[in-house]
């Protein structure tokens, strides 16, 4: 296995982690960049939370890779808003980052001895 | 590209998060702070700005997104860029860059000045020369030179070259030596042994097929056998370009004699020591001066000095006014590209204003706002000063070839480093000067107005509006300004080309006739050859008329003599009268048709034996006899002497040198008829006017002179036409590039004034609407946008009036028979100027009539 540095897992893991939460959160309903910092950091507890300046590209590059969609939707007498949902790719993509971080997480737990929760 | 959608989404979620907070009972100031915290530690707002680097990505970027408005931007500027680089290359080789012959500028010329009108500056004589090479502690070299032109005979074809005699010190002196062979040493300058020549490269490619062995062949210079020693490199430009041979002057015991130190023949230049000031030397010269003529008074009557001036003024010194007239007038073609652009870039700032809340809610200040803006316009600059350059480049031959030969080193104009570091600088400094308050004004913004104000691009604030109005204003009031110098120049031009010469120009073909002293010895020799070639000339039957002259008009030839008037003695110490003097043959006048006003021009009989006569012009009669018939008058050369010229006709005032001076007193001689003993035939331009083309006649004018003497060439061969055409070239040159640029600049006006209507339109489509729905009849509207755009083109002209009063008076030495300020031309191209103002306000106001009311107001 290659070499990673801990500054580099570090961020290799919130990248994998954050890309994982966006993901599920829009999993069951497409939903707006507010929604999505709101219910992640209610969700967390405000252990996470998103700021609009990683929030955004974040978004764009799940975009770009055809995981998710935005499309702007207008409601009658609210500011229109760009609703993303995800795509049969992200869908995919989605079940296999379950599936890496349950093992991930699970193997950590087992090395550093820590009960399941 | 979904960064596309990245303002409105981060203001929205902004806004959301500012609404969330008061929802739940914040105050606006809590709410606002928390929006701010929000934004506290974002970082990529100022990533991709934190260095050049990112700024010029993101500026291609934006470009790249609206190709359009780049590349309208790049070609304006260009323009404006393009037409400085190609002026300023003309300027920078004329004017600026060292002569190739004396980088380091330590070459002068050293005149001679008899304290008389008109001899302030004259050449000196043999004798001068060496005093002054023997006496100046201040030239570590001096050269003395004079052009000559020679007959050039043997095997090829009879030449005329011209070309020059000159001390052998001046090939070192300009640091040249010889391609093959040598340049001239000492021994060569002792009389009797200066029978060498140095011929050019293009007289040894022609001449001798560029015969690797041609030193030490000989030439047939004037009939004379003269060795060759020496071809120098190809370009060698002195004393002038067209000089093809070289040969040595060599100052005999009589030339440096006392009775011919005041035959003032030669140029003489020096170089200086090392460390001498241009001033040092000029006051050492003239010291000197003031000794010789204390020194020779028989010689210098009313006193001598000398004075010196570098060989570089002197050679680009009259060429400086008109070409800064049209440096300066680029110069306002490119702020007038300026003005246009920055409106441009202050439209597109309102179209922006989003973009840049954004950036600052980011936490960009507004100096990174600023930079980036201006990255983003230095780069446009430098874009659209790289196409100006290949403009240039493209251009610059154009010029050259249109140019006047007037102008001196011609041949060394082109795009070179110095031009493009210059055109780099301009381009910069374009780009910040259009950039700069565009962006100070974009900048400028409450953050959260704009980010409350919703999606749609609010409209042009008050005072971008009134930076866009001032901007039009004052190109239109530049360009008015050039287009009033170009309608001066125009209207000049027009005036010169009516001036009537004095004769008729068209179907006469001319011709320099040089017979050389080493075979037509005496002038009986010289005459039989004229009498011959006129009878053969009058037999041709395409000949109408034939004569010649010493000096044509528009030749630039000619010169004055003194002479006295019988009966009218000279008061010793007072000057005696001078003035231009020629010499001419028989039906001279016939063949220029040039009017005798009273009396009889000169005919076959008036010859050496025959009394002696003279022909004056009207202005000379007038000069000289005011009040009484110059006819049977006499004039004599010499103020002790029986040979007297009786003046038998008076012909009318000629054009000499150029349509727009002043004709000046002309007093003609029989060339037949010696003015002193031992005269010879001057050198003469023949006059031919025929009764079909003139030029098609050259080939059987050559004929018929090698048919006298086979060894006989003719130079200079041109139409009376051609000459007069090129005597106006310099002014065409002049009026053709102040014309463009003063279109170019009406052009640059117009869309200036254009966009702003344009805008205008754009902005309050809604209001046109809502106007045409209660009832404004579409001619209202019409007459309301087109009355705004005319303010604007009122207030520019207003001010471009006011401007051109001021500054055409420093052209007016470039005008003729209009005043700088001439009412006509100010009041036609203010005509035109409003003409195509109110066209370009028209056209995008006649838009929004057409606005359907409905539309209009569906779209708000």
């Amino acid at each position: 296995m290659q070499h990673i540095k801990p500054a580099m897992l570090d961020r290799e893991l919130k990248k994998g982690s954050a890309e994982l939460l966006i993901l599920s959160l829009v999993e069951d309903q497409p939903r707006h960049g507010y929604d999505l910092s709101k219910l992640i950091e209610a969700r967390s507890g405000g252990v996470l939370k998103f700021r609009v300046a990683s929030l955004y590209p974040l978004l764009y590059r799940l975009e770009k890779r055809g995981w998710i969609q935005g499309r702007w939707i207008e409601k009658a007498g609210r500011r229109r808003r760009r609703y993303y949902r995800l795509t049969p790719a992200g869908e995919q993509v989605l079940k296999s980052q379950r599936n890496t971080w349950r093992e991930f997480a699970d193997a950590i737990n087992r090395v550093a001895g820590v009960e399941p929760a | 590209m979904p960064w596309r959608n990245l303002p409105e989404e981060i203001a929205h979620h902004l806004q959301d998060l500012y609404d969330d907070l008061r929802a739940r009972g914040a105050t606006d100031d809590e709410a606002r702070r928390a929006v701010a915290d929000e934004l506290e530690d974002a970082t990529f707002g100022a990533r991709p700005m934190a260095d050049l680097r990112g700024d010029l990505r993101y500026a291609f970027r934006t470009l790249r997104k609206h190709p359009g408005f780049a590349v309208v931007v790049m070609l304006t500027l260009a323009l404006g860029i393009g037409a400085n680089a190609a002026i300023f290359s003309v300027v920078n080789a004329v004017v600026l860059r060292p002569l190739p012959y004396d980088r380091d500028g330590r070459l002068v010329a050293v005149w001679g000045n008899l304290h008389k009108p008109g001899l302030e500056e004259i050449p000196g004589s043999a004798a001068e020369f060496v005093d002054y090479k023997t006496r100046n502690r201040v030239f570590d070299a001096m050269a003395a030179y004079d052009t000559i032109g020679v007959n050039l005979t043997g095997s090829a074809q009879p030449e005329r070259v011209p070309g020059a005699v000159t001390t052998a010190s001046l090939f070192s002196m300009l640091g040249e030596s010889a391609a093959l062979g040598r340049t001239f040493i000492a021994a060569d300058e002792q009389p009797g042994r200066n029978h060498v020549a140095i011929i050019s490269h293009g007289l040894w490619r022609r001449r001798f097929a560029g015969d690797p062995d041609v030193v030490g062949r000989t030439m047939t210079v004037d009939g004379t056998n003269v060795e060759i020693v020496g071809v120098m490199r190809a370009g060698f430009p002195f004393p002038g370009e067209e000089a093809e041979l070289w040969q040595p002057l060599a100052f005999g015991a009589e030339d440096v004699a006392e009775d011919q130190r005041g035959s003032h023949s030669y140029t003489i230049i020096g170089r200086l020591k090392p460390g001498v000031t241009v001033s040092q030397a000029s006051a050492e010269m003239k010291a000197l001066g003031e000794q010789m003529g204390a020194e020779h008074r028989g010689t210098y009557r009313s006193g001598f000095s000398a004075s010196v001036r570098p060989l570089h003024d002197e050679l680009v010194g009259n060429v400086g006014p008109a070409l800064f007239v049209l440096l300066a007038s680029v110069g306002v073609v490119l702020v007038i590209a300026c003005a246009n652009v920055a409106n441009l870039l202050l439209a597109r700032a309102a179209a922006r204003q989003k973009e840049m809340a954004i950036r600052a809610a980011l936490g960009a200040g507004r100096m990174r706002i600023v930079r980036q803006l201006l990255t983003e316009s230095v780069l446009l600059g430098l874009c659209g000063g790289a196409l100006g350059l290949l403009l240039a480049m493209w251009g610059v031959p154009g010029l050259v070839a249109l140019a006047p030969a007037s102008i001196p080193r011609l041949n060394e104009i082109g795009v070179d480093g110095r031009v493009v570091v210059l055109t780099s600088i301009v381009s910069m400094f374009t780009g910040v000067l259009f950039g700069l308050v565009p962006a100070l004004h974009a900048s400028k913004h409450d953050v959260h107005e704009t980010l409350k104000d919703g999606a749609r691009s609010t409209s042009d604030s008050g005072a971008r509006g009134r930076v866009r109005r001032a901007l039009v204003v004052s190109e239109i009031a530049l360009s008015l300004v050039l287009l009033i110098a170009a309608g001066l120049l125009i209207n000049s031009f027009a005036r010169v080309q009516d001036v009537a010469p004095g004769f008729r120009a068209d179907h006469v073909l001319t011709a320099r006739l040089a017979l050389p002293a080493s075979k037509y010895t005496t002038l009986e020799q010289a005459q039989r050859f004229a009498g011959e070639l006129f009878a053969r000339l009058a037999a041709s039957h395409s000949v109408v008329a034939a004569g010649a002259i010493n000096a044509v008009p528009f030749s630039g030839r000619g010169g004055d003599r003194s002479f006295f008037i019988e009966r009218r003695p000279v008061a010793p110490g007072e000057p005696s009268p001078d003035e231009q003097v020629r010499f001419a043959t028989a039906g001279y006048f016939a063949a220029m048709q040039i009017p005798i006003l009273r009396g009889r021009e000169f005919t076959d009989r008036d010859v050496d034996t025959a009394p002696h006569v003279a022909v004056v012009n009207d202005a000379f009669a007038r000069k000289y006899w005011p009040k009484e018939d110059a006819i049977g008058k006499r004039v004599q050369f010499q103020q002790e002497t029986t040979n007297r010229y009786e003046i038998i006709g008076i012909a009318g005032n000629v054009k000499h040198r150029a349509l727009d001076v002043t004709e000046k007193p002309e007093l003609y001689v029989p060339i037949f008829q010696p003015l002193f003993e031992g005269f010879r035939m001057p050198a003469i331009d023949l006059i031919v006017r025929t009764a079909g083309d003139p030029a098609s006649f050259a080939p059987a004018l050559r004929e018929t002179i090698a048919a006298l003497d086979p060894d006989q060439p003719i130079s200079d061969v041109r139409t009376l036409d051609e000459r007069i055409g090129q005597s106006l070239a310099s002014r065409r040159f002049d009026m053709l590039l102040l014309g463009l640029f003063a279109a170019l600049a009406l052009v640059l006006a117009a869309v200036g004034i254009y966009g702003v209507v344009a805008y205008t339109v754009t902005e309050r489509t809604h209001e046109i609407g809502v106007r045409l729905a209660l009832g404004a009849r579409p001619r209202d509207v019409l007459a309301m946008l087109v009355g705004q755009g005319m303010r604007l083109a009122v207030a520019g002209a207003a001010i471009g009036i006011g401007l051109a009063v001021t500054l055409t008076r420093a052209m007016s030495g470039l005008l003729f028979g209009v005043s700088a300020t001439d009412p006509a031309t100010f009041a036609a191209i203010t005509g035109v100027l409003a003409l195509v103002a109110l066209v370009a306000c028209y056209v995008p106001a006649r838009r929004a009539t057409g606005v359907n009311p409905v539309t209009a107001l569906r779209s708000e």
